[in-house]
């Protein structure tokens, strides 16, 4: 296969978004274009690049080397040059299939979510400039190429989270992502120059740096994978960087599906793997962010438990994900985490279309406890969600089940038992909550909506075909004991960290674990929510209702600091004294010249009195110099 | 006795000098100026005639007689003005005449 | 006496305004005329940088006396440093122009403008040092017209303060450049400014020399603006006019930094070394200082002067930062943030034109009435905020490099600039463009066909230089590498 295929998997999202952004600028301002159009182009582009994908992939299944692809020397400073270079190897040609794949679907979905809308043509290019970011992500073969997916993801889920933008709380939101974002992407870059100067020098892209890793000392390398982490720290909305997460359920449901739970939170997750070779060498930093991830998969569940907007407590839930995929990556079993990032795509995304059909079903409607009963109403919906809630609360043989089991399982052979506790009790809470929202929504009695929304094909097809990947999504990771070959890591056995064989029975006792445990939460659930009737309505408060009141610290510490420390630069110092001392010496200047003026008095005397002096003492210089 | 002459011309020179630059600066009105700046320019031509007779060149004399011829030309330009700036205030009083100096400072 | 490019360059503009200003013809024509005018000199340069050789030394010479008895001479040359600024003065001006179009109707305003262009370009392209004074203090004059004449609120002060301060500075550097040519004179025999000779004064005890640097720096940190000379910039942006502040924003301060390279590293090299620590350390204080000071502002002008200020400071640390990156990415910001920040200065300008506001508190709502407005605005923000596929971020980076292997700890806070302006610029763009509010904003009209030409096209150049750097880069390599090498003689960086 010709290797500058690579480049046209990104190119052709990009291409599809530029045309969609300038018809949509056409139809806006000159004449109105037909949304079918729009609709052609948009799902024409991610769906080639998916196929594109497969053809990498069969070639790579096939015993093909790695492809590489450098079109041009992207920078060349000083003699070190930097390529704009694309790398097809199985990690990131698994990255696109199921980022393309999970994106096709949503464009399909999108396409009915957003009929009408003013906007459509402006979302369809937004959402093909963030595939092509995302590809341009995941298929760069240097970590600078990569920084410019990387903030072009941010930039779109900017853009997309303020997408009706005419309402500020969506436009702070995305101010918020993006902002957030950035501090992460502080961390990156520091990252970045570090490594540039103590390896990059012999060679930036992913191979010179896995061979010449080695020569810097641990310290270095320290700082380095520390600082990276922050960047996915940003990206994947963990402690303390997950705040804006929940804000960005702002924009569009689609939008949520497929950039905030699908495919860009998952960046740092695919970040940590791909600079697999830097952190096997550091592992107290991975063990750093598995604790990371732990903490926040245990604080977002805790927060989630009392959330009352459906779309946030599916982004708590995320944030909860993400934090098991740390746990892993963190371990070193970074085909694991990957395994547990293809099935969260999955059913994460099949939830966020589920929720989106149901908000579109009942009018708009985000608060659980103002819906409920619709099982009979969508009957469909009622099904795909009742198989994604239970892969997300790890009930077998759905496929969050493998994955999770899996991850715990490794933390537990690693002597984490702490990781591994945390996790096991997330794992209940998730059930508990994923449940409440469950059967609050499609359970509850006396539910009276007066008019349900149709919902088109475009919508239900989609949720058809997650829907069966997040039923047997899980079959290509299975673990050891129903299987000799796990596909995943057989796929990825750079990443998988080596293996870990583990007893049978073992395996299956702590399956067993998982699955009570799981049960466990479903039950409170049941007891809990299971009859819980409309017209009592349930108001949600205390301190994890208001998220430990986080937002507002953060708000109150650097927000308010920031404007605070602002107004005094420019008013007090720069106004204040700066200014100040500029205009006194002018000031200065001015009252000298008054002084001076006043000895034109307008006074013939006073003039001649001057002039008889200056007279006499230039005759008193001449008779004393003459003699 | 040439010297003490000399030396009493001089001295007489300088005191009339010194009494017309007094009434220049000390008095307001415009004809005693007038009067001090020609007594200043006698004195000058004092010294003139002292020193070409001290020297024994006619040069100095010259000079006098010129200066005499201007004081008595610019007599009759300074008179004149005084005249026309009369008639415009009324005055004879120098501190009137201050039209250029500026009211109020930046 | 045959006339070389760079002359046909400088003058043409002020030729033009000349006859435009004598004859009497109308506002309309003289608009058109100044325009193609633009359009020429812009392809004339645009012969040179395909013309230009990938050496260090100085290109397109000319060489002519002027005031020989004091060896004053007419000497002009190109090397790819200000190659790349040549390139960008000519290409913004005339899509300034396309901007400026319906905002000014008076016939003295666009004459200035090309004053202006005179006045930038030669002092760009001077290698006589008092060849050099003579330009950098005549482009001031058509400054003073536009912002005195055509200016808004308090004009005649800010004019009067910017004209003052700056000339003050200027002194300095005059002095400086006198002091230069009396050395030449003892210790050679004969005078000469030319910059070439003046380096190989060797009579000059280090303590002159210190203090000749800071003679000029002064005269350049007043232009740039370096923290503590920035107050004058505030109050003029906010009151000149869009015309004026575009030139000011885009092409002056930048010539600042330009003199800084051109005149004070040959000339003093040892000084810039050793000062190199003070200047990094301004500027990347600058960098948050402005930048901090930005958040809070009212004024969008104003906040775009903090915003610049803070932008050319990191600029300034980059240039001191005595390393092929951070020089490399500091010629290359120069570019990045004359385009972003003109075309959000033009924007600012067609806004302020159809609402009269410039109060970020009584705009919002823009993003409906106005999408391609929007677009662009979008566009030039995300260069400014250094976001990867935009120069902007090639530039930083590049510089962050640079400040990194200076120091260590220097590199890891100037990394703060990807904060930095996100911060107030979203803000911005959410209060000012896109959410709606109460104000009345029915009067905003979306640009028309020459000003979505003018700010895409803009646009796209900003792109390309994002996307494939490399191909702009890699013509001012030599000249940095013998700015570093054979007169800073600190090597290029490890």
């Amino acid at each position: 296969m010709n290797s500058s295929l690579l480049a046209w998997i990104i190119l052709i999202p990009f291409i599809s978004s530029f045309v969609l952004g300038a018809l949509y600028l056409y139809s806006i301002s000159i004449k109105k274009i037909n949304d079918t159009i729009f609709t052609f182009l948009a799902i024409l582009a991610p769906i080639t690049s998916f196929l594109i994908g497969v053809a990498f992939f069969l070639s790579l299944k096939n015993g093909a080397t790695d492809y590489m692809y450098e079109p041009y020397t992207w920078l060349g400073v000083n003699g070190y040059i930097i390529s704009m270079g694309f790398l097809g190897d199985k990690l990131s040609i698994f990255m696109v299939l199921f980022v393309t794949f999970i994106g096709s679907t949503i464009h399909v979905y999108a396409a009915g979510y957003m009929k009408g809308d003013e906007g459509y043509g402006k979302f369809f290019s937004y959402f093909n400039l963030f595939m092509a970011s995302m590809l341009l992500l995941v298929l760069a073969n240097s970590p600078i190429i990569m920084f410019i997916g990387w903030e072009g993801v941010g930039l779109c889920s900017y853009l997309l989270i303020g997408f009706y933008f005419t309402e500020p709380l969506n436009v702070v939101a995305g101010n918020k992502a993006f902002i957030v974002n950035r501090v992460g992407d502080l961390g990156f870059i520091i990252g970045l120059v570090i490594m540039f100067f103590y390896v990059g020098k012999l060679g930036f892209d992913y191979y010179a740096l896995e061979d010449y890793i080695s020569l810097v000392p641990t310290s270095i390398l320290t700082i380095i994978g520390i600082a990276l982490f922050v960047g996915a720290m940003g990206k994947s909305a963990q402690i303390p960087l997950y705040v804006w997460l929940p804000d960005a359920m702002a924009g569009p449901t689609p939008v949520s599906a497929l950039i905030h739970a699908a495919t860009m939170v998952t960046a740092g997750v695919y970040m940590v793997a791909r600079f697999h070779f830097l952190y096997d060498l550091i592992p107290h930093v991975g063990e750093f962010m598995a604790y990371i991830g732990a903490f926040s998969a245990l604080f977002a569940a805790i927060i989630a438990m009392r959330q009352t907007d459906i779309k946030k407590i599916l982004a708590y839930s995320t944030i909860s994900q993400l934090g098991y995929m740390f746990i892993a990556v963190g371990l070193g079993a970074y085909s694991t985490g990957l395994f547990h990032v293809f099935t969260h795509a999955f059913f994460k995304a099949l939830l966020f279309m589920g929720a989106g059909a149901v908000i579109i079903a009942v009018g708009h409607e985000q608060n659980i406890f103002k819906m409920g009963g619709l099982r009979k109403k969508l009957p469909l919906v009622y099904s795909v969600m009742l198989i994604a809630t239970l892969a997300i609360s790890g009930i077998p043989p759905f496929s969050g089940f493998f994955s999770k089991d899996e991850i715990l399982l490794k933390a537990y052979r690693h002597h984490e038992y702490l990781i591994y506790g945390i996790g096991l009790f997330t794992a209940a809470l998730t059930a508990y909550y994923m449940f409440r929202l469950f059967f609050v929504t499609f359970h509850g009695k006396n539910y009276k909506q007066k008019e349900m929304h149709y919902l088109s094909w475009s919508m239900k097809a989609p949720l058809l075909v997650l829907a069966f990947g997040a039923t047997v999504a899980g079959f290509v990771g299975l673990p050891e004991v129903f299987s000799q070959t796990n596909l995943i890591d057989e796929w990825l056995k750079a990443y998988s960290g080596g293996a870990l064989h583990v007893e049978h029975t073992t395996e299956i006792m702590f399956m067993g674990i998982s699955v009570v445990v799981g049960l466990a939460g479903i039950v409170v659930a049941y007891v809990k929510y299971f009859k819980y009737d409309f017209n009592k309505e349930i108001q949600e408060s205390g301190i994890v209702y208001n998220k430990f009141y986080i937002d507002e610290v953060y708000h109150f510490i650097f927000v308010r600091g920031i404007q605070k420390l602002s107004r005094f630069i420019s008013v007090d110092v720069d106004d204040g004294v700066i200014d100040k001392a500029v205009m006194s010496l002018c000031g200065g200047f001015i009252n000298m010249g008054r002084r001076i003026g006043r000895m034109q008095c307008a006074n013939t005397r006073v003039y001649a009195f001057f002039m008889l002096l200056g007279i006499s003492s230039f005759s008193l210089y001449l008779i004393l110099k003459l003699g | 006795m040439i010297e003490a002459s000399f030396i009493s011309y001089i001295s007489l020179a300088i005191l009339l000098f010194s009494i017309g630059i007094m009434g220049l600066i000390s008095r307001k009105n415009i004809f005693i100026i007038y009067m001090s700046i020609e007594l200043m320019l006698n004195a000058i031509n004092i010294i003139f005639v002292t020193l070409s007779k001290y020297f024994g060149s006619m040069d100095g004399q010259i000079i006098a007689m010129m200066v005499m011829a201007i004081a008595a030309s610019e007599a009759a330009i300074f008179l004149s003005l005084i005249v026309a700036m009369y008639r415009l205030k009324h005055s004879v009083n120098i501190d009137d005449f201050n039209t250029l100096k500026q009211k109020d400072t930046l | 006496m045959d006339i070389g490019l760079l002359s046909f360059i400088i003058f043409l503009p002020l030729i033009v305004s000349f006859i435009l200003l004598v004859l009497p013809v109308g506002m309309k024509i003289t608009r058109n005329i100044a325009f193609v005018t633009t359009i020429i000199v812009f392809l004339l340069s645009l012969s040179i940088f395909f013309k230009f050789q990938l050496t260090d030394y100085m290109q397109f010479r000319e060489f002519h006396p002027w005031i020989s008895s004091y060896g004053i001479y007419y000497s002009l040359g190109v090397d790819g440093f200000s190659m790349i600024i040549l390139m960008l003065i000519t290409t913004l001006i005339p899509l300034g122009y396309l901007f400026l179009w319906k905002t000014k109707k008076s016939k003295g305003y666009w004459a200035s403008m090309l004053l202006i262009q005179t006045g930038v370009t030669g002092a760009l392209l001077s290698l006589d040092l008092v060849l050099f004074y003579f330009f950098w203090e005549s482009m001031l004059l058509p400054v003073f017209m536009i912002i005195g004449i055509y200016g808004t609120g308090n004009r005649i002060f800010s004019t009067l303060k910017i004209t003052i301060y700056t000339i003050m500075g200027s002194l300095f550097m005059l002095v400086s450049i006198l002091y230069l040519g009396v050395a030449f004179y003892n210790e050679f025999g004969v005078w000469s400014f030319q910059l070439s000779d003046l380096v190989q004064i060797t009579t000059l005890s280090n303590f002159e020399r210190t203090l000749l640097f800071f003679g000029f720096m002064i005269a350049f940190a007043i232009k740039i603006p370096l923290f503590p000379f920035h107050t004058w910039l505030m109050q003029t942006y906010s009151n000149s006019p869009t015309g004026g502040v575009f030139i000011l924003s885009a092409i002056m301060a930048k010539l600042g930094i330009y003199g800084i390279v051109r005149f004070v590293l040959p000339l003093f090299p040892h000084q810039y070394v050793e000062f190199a620590p003070y200047f990094v350390g301004l500027g990347v204080f600058g960098l948050i200082y402005f930048g901090i000071a930005a958040l809070m502002q009212q004024n969008i002008k104003r906040m775009f002067a903090y915003s610049s200020a803070s932008h050319l400071a990191f600029i300034t640390a980059g240039i001191f930062s005595l390393n092929a990156y951070g020089m490399t990415g500091a010629a290359f910001l120069i570019v990045a943030h004359a385009m972003a920040t003109g075309g959000l200065f033009l924007l600012t300008g067609t806004i302020e034109y159809d609402l009269g506001i410039r109060s970020i508190s009584g705009l919002g709502g823009i993003a409906k009435k106005a999408p391609f407005l929007t677009v662009a605005f979008a566009l030039m923000l995300l260069c400014i905020v250094g976001l990867p596929g935009t120069n902007g971020f090639v530039s930083e980076l590049l510089i962050i490099f640079g400040l990194f292997e200076y120091n260590h700890y220097v590199g890891v806070i100037s990394a703060l600039t990807v904060l930095v302006a996100a911060s107030f610029m979203f803000w911005l763009f959410q209060r000012a463009i896109l959410v709606k509010t109460d104000n009345d904003v029915s009067k905003m009209k979306d640009l028309d066909i020459k000003e979505i030409v003018g700010i895409f096209g803009l646009a796209a150049v900003i792109i390309a230089m994002g996307l494939y750097p490399h191909w702009f880069l890699y013509k001012i390599e030599p000249t940095i590498q013998h700015y570093l090498v054979d007169i800073l003689k600190v090597g290029i960086g490890s």
